[in-house]
């Protein structure tokens, strides 16, 4: 069985479309995403009257002339993974200053995007017999979770085992404790358990057994991230890299030895790695550039998965 | 911006951001320029390369570091400009091979980043014998280890300490590393503040008499004024001048510093999410910064090495070196080792100390950006899955192998067979030859990858109707090409060598044929290695 797996895509929109594209791209029989679909930024459009509009986006102001240039701006902000709205200097001041208001907006905004995508995927998958998995992230909020399970095509893999053609696939987009205090994070113990239940629900023998957990082992080199200073900067300027994944997933892992453990949430320690006979991967993240990092894995039932690429598309 | 909504000014907001991982504050400019200065190592590549000064007699060596210093900030605006379009692909080897194709990714960077840096372990070895174990054993009396340090198995021993050391180094992991890097350039920078100082509160008579005293004493000079003495073996026309000499013959010189000043974009931050274009700007600032910096520090040296040691004595004293005629025993005038002459002996060894922090905090990187390219070709399968393994700690022991291992084989050859030595003679344009890979793929991003360039931060600024990105990789291009055009052709830069240009043409076919046969073992194994770069259509 082939498989493709990608992951923090974070909001964008041709990472998404990519995402679908993977099956008839790389021949793959199930997509897996790994979680943190949403994005992290609204981006305001400001009416400045007479068809005059302005916005910022990666800190350059644009000033727009007419309703063309307005739409390929909101493209433009779509493809970087933030959510574009209009808005006037009056209405902007108010959401400003009402964080209820613009979260509430936030949300709208997000989980419109999240079910535009899920109907794009009944449009360009229903019927192919692709099966293609969301799991959520840390970064995303629970609403996100009733969204992905009313879809047709895309199952929700939150907490479930999936039985995929003969190997049974379990997930969770829940990791350890992160500095920002992100939806689904908690205590190591606490997420060993959580892992413990899902797993105590798969029949298949190890070498059919497949994790999708969205955070890393520890210490795997999957999980290297930058260290952070008490004021959230990148300290030596990013290159004091430590290890960040959970001990649970790699307790988890090293107890129970699937054939194959698919990760995220670190984008910038893209690898692979095998603990034990589990061969362990994550793709990374370039989310940003509209490039979908990924991995195509041929699973095969055999004691180790030999077959795998780690992909830029 | 400041804008009118309602009753009062405000702040007018751009983005509203929710909590979400990885949304961090930027870096600190300061932190990365420490970095980049520390690669652009004023005192272990700096110093040992403004030697060689005397084999262009014509050219000056003062407006030569200026110039290039200044030319080399387009090199910092073509890697802040990957790294804000492509942030967090780690380095040259995705760079080129997203832009130009695996293959051409792959051979480059193994070839410059891995291979080559085999290559620069007696290089670095050199540094460390000169600048750290010629100085202290002298100090210390030890003339059997000045002389040992002179010889093959002294060269050899020195490139396994330095091996061991890099590899020491990446094994501590790079938070460790990062932290031993700030603590050197801590102590570095404090014994270069103490050279200054001695080298400014001393004239050129103390000097004199100091460096007579210690010729005697230290190095066994027999001339009761070896500071005329070096000056009248090792004198030549031009000697005495630093700047307003040939325009060419200081161009010429150009190609000879790239060894100390090419390097500034080592330094560049590869991680964090880009937040927008003040964080390609901060990129400019660290590298620009450390290049514009140590020039300048580099210019003060020399300027201070001229009032206190006189400029003719510096280069009679590094002419005379090469030619023999020296009057330090055959060790290399190290000025660090001059300017302590000040002192008493205990000092002179404190100052060499601190010195040597400014080779230590930098010798990790002859293995570190190798290991970086042994894990990313592992990862896209080229090479074998071990490549990449780490241990419990997180110590990659096999990319360490691989880097140690050559390094050794190929540091015994260089130090005992002085054909295989000139071999080696390459080795910075086998780095340039990389760097002409990235600059190109920069070059030509903007039409290439026109949705990743057109995302990215740096889309609006243009020079001249060109995307800035482009102009500024035409620049670098230009002096890249001069000095490859220089090294191939010019017998000055020991590096025009046939059989130099052969041995590096076989590393390169190397490099092919590893790429070549991954492909073959890889398609007959199931996996189209093709597939790894090649885009999916959005439909």
């Amino acid at each position: 069985m082939k498989l493709f797996f990608a992951t923090d895509v974070h909001g964008s929109e041709i990472c998404w479309r990519k995402f679908l594209g993977a099956a008839k791209h790389y021949d793959a029989e199930v997509l897996i995403l790994g979680g943190d679909m949403t994005g992290k930024a609204l981006v305001p459009i400001i009416d400045d009257g007479e068809g005059k509009w302005h916005g910022t986006l990666l800190e350059n102001r644009y000033e727009l002339n007419g309703e063309d240039e307005v739409v390929a701006f909101e493209d433009r902000v779509i493809k970087r993974g933030y959510y574009p709205f209009r808005t006037n200097p009056d209405d902007l001041r108010s959401l400003h200053e009402n964080e209820a208001r613009w979260h509430s907006l936030f949300q709208e905004k997000m989980l419109g995007t999240v079910e535009k995508w899920m109907k794009m995927a009944d449009e360009r998958l229903g019927g192919t017999g692709v099966r293609v998995i969301c799991c959520p992230g840390n970064d995303d909020q629970f609403e996100v979770d009733a969204v992905i399970d009313s879809a047709k095509t895309v199952e929700l893999g939150e907490g479930k085992v999936l039985d995929l053609d003969g190997f049974q696939i379990v997930s969770t987009g829940w990791a350890n404790r992160t500095p920002w205090d992100t939806y689904r994070e908690e205590d190591e113990p606490d997420l060993r358990a959580r892992l413990e239940k899902a797993i105590s629900q798969v029949s298949a023998p190890a070498e059919r057994t497949l994790f999708s957990f969205h955070c890393p082992p520890y210490r795997s080199g999957l999980d290297d991230a930058p260290e952070l200073t008490e004021d959230m900067m990148l300290k030596d300027a990013g290159r004091a890299v430590h290890p960040v994944g959970s001990t649970a997933v790699r307790g988890a892992i090293e107890e129970h030895q699937p054939a194959l453990s698919l990760h995220g949430h670190i984008h910038e320690a893209r690898g692979t790695c095998r603990i034990g006979r589990t061969l362990c991967i994550n793709p990374g993240s370039s989310y940003e550039q509209g490039d979908l990092l990924g991995a195509v894995v041929d699973v095969d039932g055999k004691k180790k998965v030999k077959r795998f690429l780690l992909t830029s598309g | 911006m400041a804008t009118m909504a309602g009753d009062a000014p405000y702040e007018e907001r751009s983005l509203f951001v929710r909590k979400a991982t990885g949304l961090v504050r930027g870096w600190s400019v300061q932190d990365a320029f420490i970095y980049a200065f520390f690669s652009i190592n004023l005192i272990t590549l700096g110093l040992y390369i403004f030697a060689d000064g005397p084999f262009i007699p014509k050219g000056s060596l003062i407006y030569a570091i200026l110039l290039s210093g200044l030319y080399l900030v387009f090199q910092t605006i073509v890697y802040a400009a990957l790294i804000a379009v492509m942030p967090r692909a780690g380095g040259d080897y995705v760079w080129v091979s997203r832009i130009l194709g695996g293959g051409i990714g792959f051979v480059l960077a193994v070839c410059g980043w891995w291979f080559i840096n085999w290559h620069w372990v007696p290089i670095y070895a050199n540094i460390l014998s000169k600048e750290f174990f010629q100085p202290l054993a002298a100090i210390f009396g030890w003339n059997s280890v000045v002389t040992f340090f002179n010889e093959p198995k002294g060269i050899f021993t020195a490139s396994v300490i330095t091996a061991f050391m890099a590899a020491a180094f990446i094994s501590i992991g790079m938070r460790n590393y990062a932290k031993l890097q700030k603590f050197c350039f801590l102590g570095g920078m404090v014994g270069l503040l103490i050279i200054f100082a001695l080298l400014i509160f001393h004239s050129k008579s103390a000097f004199q008499g100091a460096f007579n005293h210690y010729a005697v004493k230290t190095y066994h000079s027999t001339s009761p004024d070896a500071y005329a003495a070096t000056i009248k073996k090792g004198t030549y026309p031009g000697a005495s001048q630093m700047g307003g000499l040939a325009f060419g013959a200081t161009i010429l010189l150009i190609p000879m510093i790239a060894f100390f000043n090419l390097w500034s974009n080592w330094g560049a931050t590869l991680y964090g999410e880009v937040r927008g274009a003040s964080d390609f700007r901060k990129n400019i600032y660290a590298m620009a910064g450390a290049l514009i910096a140590t020039t300048g520090l580099a210019l003060v040296f020399l300027f201070l090495i001229a009032h206190t040691m006189g400029w003719n004595f510096y280069n009679s004293a590094n002419n005379a070196w090469w030619g023999g005629t020296d009057q330090m025993s055959g060790v290399w005038p190290y000025p660090v080792t001059l300017a302590s002459f000040f002192v008493s002996p205990w000092l002179q060894v404190i100052v060499i100390l601190l010195m040597s922090l400014w080779f230590f905090g930098w010798v990790g990187t002859v293995f570190l950006t190798a290991t970086r390219v042994i894990f990313a070709s592992a990862f896209d399968r080229i090479l074998p899955e071990w490549a990449a393994r780490i241990d419990r700690r997180g110590v990659p022991y096999y990319a360490i192998l691989i880097m140690l291992l050559p390094s050794l084989v190929i540091s015994y050859f260089y130090a005992y067979n002085s054909t295989f030595t000139s071999w080696t003679l390459d080795a910075t344009l086998v780095i340039a030859v990389t760097f002409c890979g990235s600059t190109v793929a920069a070059g030509i991003l903007p039409w290439r990858k026109p949705e990743i360039y057109n995302a990215s931060p740096i889309a609006k600024y243009k020079v001249a109707g060109l995307p800035l990105i482009t102009a500024a990789a035409i620049l670098f291009l230009a002096y890249l090409g001069f000095c490859i055009w220089k090294w191939l052709q010019d017998g000055v830069y020991g590096s025009n060598n046939h059989n130099s240009l052969i041995y590096m043409g076989c590393l390169y076919a190397v490099a092919f044929i590893i790429y070549g046969v991954s492909r073959i073992v890889r398609k007959r194994q199931g996996m189209d290695l093709k597939t790894v770069y090649k885009e999916i259509p959005v439909e």
